[in-house]
């Protein structure tokens, strides 16, 4: 990418401050409960501010740098601030400010609230590592980090469930690990240390069978995580397992890593050009599409409503391959903002779904008759953010879904315009009867009895959730303001494709 | 101070000489003999520091005792492979630390024998020295014999039934190995009429024919094969480490093998140097073997629910790496692989000095038995986490750096299938390590006293938690010892052309 290579302790400072948070919270734990939340609320706060301050500099031109360590004799750790690094880092330092918030009500009488915090904490600070990572090492050091340190958070209640899902989650997720390992050794072999810039560091003249190796070796690496069927098996179990601030961060920025990792390899390891005279992508795309497609068909058969919303991450993350696989400048753009976006909508689902287990006892969908009344705030955002999934405008999830449309008809690939309306239906199928049941169907009487009317959560889990679904609507709304996260993928995508 | 020729022969006889008088020194009371034999490692330390420091800056040295030239008089030679004396001393200095409290717990060993014990240990500790520094084959012979017998004496120490038996074992596999080592410097005596290394090389070189040197580099590998435990001759190595005292352990695990190792590397300098023989089979052979010793160690190590034979295990698929790293004969994996002779034994010494200090306070040594365990002494368990992530190679640790260079090496020497297997049987060293995390920490204990229990006295906590953030600085720094062992690698593969 060309832009002013401006040398700033900014990046570093966004990754490290977390860990900061980490110390932090174990002593101010000792404290009061109340001294670590605001102690770690100010720390992720400052994070969040740090990640968007880069901001307006990226969209400027400028591209942040650093290099912090040398590692071998040749190859550096170094944090580099792009358009699509600094969108996916503030994404995720804003969604993981709020779920901090939210855990505070909601973990409030949990157990091992230190272990919590403090990997809640160092998970943030690897997912930065990520976004800002500047060539494939540094990027693999943070990404098995992050896979690797978010065990103990998936296993949290420690019951049998829990410890299934985690020893399922660590298995799938290490897989994905060595095998991206393996294409970072091969790439590095070919093409030695590089800066993932647009363009790629692999070219033609290399061999044809070692690139689609490396290819694959990515693609279905990084697969795992970002839950391409059929490697999402993890996906089911680990959501409903975690408490709910973690599953929200869980679907909403560690999934999309796994997306955030297959846009670098496609764009910045082997460029648009590269990969169209491969021609791999329609394979990536007919993968993607049928993730839609099937997860969203599993979605409607699930009666745990974590469970549903954990295969609606899978069939949107869908999406986001199949922007990324069409290889166009508008699918990408789709696929970029759709990561932000359904960032936050899912993060509402799952703290909401988080406010109706514990405050109304409810995880399943056919429990949720005439939960509106008792909870009107909560399932308010809740249809908010339904109807975004859904892509009904002007909410975030329409403008995603237009900007891959479009792209879908660049590619003139009308067969996938039927996939994403058919993945929007489903999205319908499995999302509004939940809605309507909590709106429409009269509760069942005891139950009504035994938790009273008034369910609704106290403020400081509320508010975090209403947040998160207003930036449904905001950006939605607001969605080519500069800065949002329009601005910063049409930046990314115009370097991508030139 | 660094350029002081005399400090060569001082790091190879003050800890044998210390031996021999420990006994004497603790005549009057038995509790002389610890700091007896901690002043003895101290000297020794010093001078292995200023002799790295000098090989570092002037590369490979030798003393010649008495001023006789090499063919004629002995020659003592420290080259890069030797600065694993540095290791040596720092995981003797506080194996002996450690076992200040440790053996005086161990109720089947009469207190009397107590100062026979650091005896032995600084006996192991001087042999293994000698060996590496050691410029003549019959020397080599010799060191190998002390620090052996030192080595099962050791094993059997606790006098119990079932340390005699795994020591007897081990006596029975370690004197065939012996027996063949010995047997190959007569043949190579014989037919070049020299035992000093350097001149050997030359003069196989000229020999008629080339069928005994290939039987004495046959019995030469097959003997130091033993000594390190590759597949198939390990079934010595998983009872007498995991019986022998913890503080043993360490040792033995992180440092005895590594013998094998080194004279490996002792016997590739001779016949790579010579040109004798293509050495193509046996580097096949050795990355064969690996393969399968990494996956095999692994393997096994999954089943067992004793910690102590976990993690010998563990040293059997570790042994496979660096093998393999030296078979595939390319610059990358010989570097990885001799690095890992390092940063193997600081991992291995820290995960046995934090099981042993478990099992001293606890008196368990099950997986089932320890449950729980992370809650009461959490120091010890965040040092065998730390440990467990290095060794299964996870960046930015000491582990990682070695598996990203014999993979890099397995590209190189093009048969990427090893980098493959050394991936993958990384993955499945991870399985166990999740089951012994598991254990300590997220599973509910099996016996509740275990939550009673207080972390160990500092002489054992110390040494782990040192031993423990070195694994992370080899890793963060792990420049530094890759730069270190270049030359030494480079010189090793020059006469194969590379």
């Amino acid at each position: 990418m060309t832009g002013r290579l401006v040398t700033s302790v900014m990046p570093v400072a966004a990754v490290f401050l977390p860990l900061a948070g980490v110390v932090a919270g174990l002593v101010l734990g000792r404290i009061s409960g109340r001294a670590r939340a605001w102690g770690l609320g100010a720390i992720c706060a400052a994070t969040a501010a740090l990640t968007i301050a880069l901001i307006p500099g990226v969209l400027d031109g400028s591209v942040y740098e650093i290099y912090l360590l040398r590692l071998t004799p040749v190859i550096w750790i170094h944090l580099r601030v792009d358009a699509m690094g600094a969108l996916f880092a503030a994404t995720a330092a804003l969604l993981w400010l709020l779920a901090l918030v939210y855990s505070v009500g909601y973990m409030a009488d949990g157990h091992r609230l230190g272990r919590y915090y403090a990997f809640f904490m160092l998970c943030l600070s690897w997912t930065l590592g990520v976004a800002y990572a500047g060539n494939l090492l540094t990027f693999l050091i943070f990404y098995e980090l992050f896979s690797i340190l978010t065990y103990p958070l998936v296993v949290h209640e420690e019951t049998p469930e829990a410890m299934a899902a985690g020893t399922k989650y660590i298995i799938y997720i290490l897989m994905g690990g060595s095998l991206v390992l393996l294409g970072v050794v091969f790439t590095f072999f070919l093409a030695g240390d590089q800066t993932l810039t647009a363009g790629g560091i692999l070219n033609a003249t290399m061999d044809r069978t070692s690139l689609l190796v490396i290819f694959w070796c990515f693609i279905v690496g990084f697969g795992v995580k970002a839950a391409l069927v059929p490697l999402h098996g993890w996906v089911p179990d680990a959501h409903p397992a975690a408490p709910a601030p973690f599953s929200a961060v869980l679907s909403g920025v560690m999934v999309a890593a796994g997306s955030f990792g297959i846009m670098r390899v496609v764009f910045q390891v082997f460029g648009t050009e590269l990969l169209a005279e491969l021609g791999v992508m329609p394979v990536l795309a007919g993968i993607a599409a049928f993730t839609v497609v099937f997860a969203a068909v599993l979605a409607v058969g699930q009666d745990n409503i974590k469970r549903r919303l954990a295969y609606s991450t899978i069939s949107q993350m869908g999406y986001v391959a199949l922007g990324v696989g069409l290889l166009g400048a508008e699918a990408t753009i789709g696929a970029l903002v759709h990561i932000t976006n359904h960032a936050f909508m899912k993060g509402t689902l799952f703290l909401c779904a988080g406010l109706l287990i514990k405050r109304a006892g409810i995880h399943n969908v056919s429990e949720m008759a005439g939960a509106a009344k008792r909870m009107p705030v909560t399932m308010a955002a809740f249809a908010l953010a339904t109807l975004g999934m859904i892509g009904t405008p002007p909410l975030s999830g329409f403008i995603s879904k237009w900007y891959l449309g479009l792209g879908i008809l660049d590619a003139d690939q009308p067969l996938y315009l039927a996939v994403l309306l058919g993945g929007a239906l489903l999205a319908a199928i499995y999302l509004l009867p939940i809605v309507y049941a909590a709106y429409f169907k009269k509760p069942p009487t005891i139950a009504a009895e035994d938790t009273g009317e008034g369910a609704e959560a106290p403020a400081s889990m509320l508010v975090p959730t209403v947040i998160a679904s207003a930036l449904t609507l905001v950006l939605g709304l607001a969605a080519t303001v500069p800065g949002f996260p329009y601005s910063l993928a049409r930046m990314a995508t115009e370097a991508f494709f030139r | 101070m660094a350029a002081w020729p005399h400090w060569l022969p001082l790091v190879v006889f003050a800890p044998l000489l210390g031996a021999v008088l420990t006994p004497i020194v603790s005549l009057r009371s038995r509790h002389v003999a610890p700091w007896w034999a901690l002043a003895v490692m101290s000297v020794t330390s010093v001078a292995a520091l200023f002799l790295v420091l000098r090989v570092a800056s002037e590369g490979p040295f030798s003393y010649l005792p008495g001023g006789w030239q090499p063919p004629y008089g002995i020659e003592l030679r420290f080259d890069e492979f030797s600065a694993v004396i540095s290791v040596i001393c720092l995981i003797g200095w506080l194996a002996v630390l450690y076992s200040l409290r440790y053996i005086e717990w161990l109720r089947e060993v009469p207190k009397e024998r107590i100062p026979y014990y650091y005896a032995l240990l600084l006996l192991n500790l001087g042999g293994m020295i000698g060996f590496v520094v050691t410029g003549d084959l019959f020397n080599l012979f010799v060191f190998l014999e002390i620090l052996s017998l030192s080595a099962y004496a050791l094993v059997a120490f606790s006098g119990e039934h079932i340390a005699e038996m795994a020591a007897f074992k081990y006596l029975l596999m370690g004197a065939i190995s012996s027996l063949l080592v010995l047997f190959s410097v007569g043949i190579i005596f014989g037919i070049t009429g020299s035992l000093n290394m350097a001149d050997v090389a030359t003069r196989i070189g000229q020999l008629d024919s080339a069928a005994p040197a290939a039987l004495a580099l046959a019995m030469l590998a097959i003997g130091f094969m033993v000594k390190a435990a590759l597949f198939p001759v390990h079934i010595w190595l998983p009872d007498a480490h995991a019986i022998a005292p913890s503080p043993i352990s360490a040792v033995l695990s992180g440092l005895v093998v590594k013998v094998g190792i080194i004279g490996l590397i002792r016997v590739y300098q001779i016949y790579y140097t010579s040109g004798v023989l293509d050495l193509h089979t046996l580097n096949q052979v050795l990355v064969w073997l690996g393969a399968i010793s990494i996956v095999m160690g692994a393997f096994f190590a999954i089943f067992q629910d004793d910690i102590k034979l976990m993690l010998a295990y563990s040293t059997i698929s570790n042994v496979g790496y660096i093998v393999m790293g030296l078979g595939l004969s390319t610059n990358f994996s010989v570097i990885g692989g001799s690095v890992h002779v390092f940063n193997h034994a600081l991992i291995k010494a820290t995960l046995f000095l934090a099981a042993g200090a478990l099992i001293y306070r606890t008196g368990y040594r099950t997986l089932t038995d320890l449950r729980g365990i992370g809650r009461s002494m959490p120091l010890t368990c965040i040092a065998i986490s730390i440990g467990a992530i290095s060794i299964v190679g996870i960046p930015p640790t000491a582990g990682f750096l070695c598996k990203w260079y014999i993979a890099l090496g397995a590209f190189e020497a093009d048969q990427p299938f090893f980098g493959f297997a050394l991936i993958f049987g990384a993955l499945f060293i991870f399985i166990y390590y999740i089951r012994m995390v598991n254990a300590f920490y997220f599973q509910a204990p099996v016996h509740p006293e275990i939550l009673e229990v207080t972390e160990a006295p500092l002489s054992m906590l110390a040494p782990t938690l040192f031993l423990a953030s070195l694994c992370l600085i080899m890793g963060i720094l792990g420049r530094i010892p890759l730069a270190f062992i270049e030359p030494a690698a480079a010189r090793l593969l020059a006469p194969l052309g590379g």
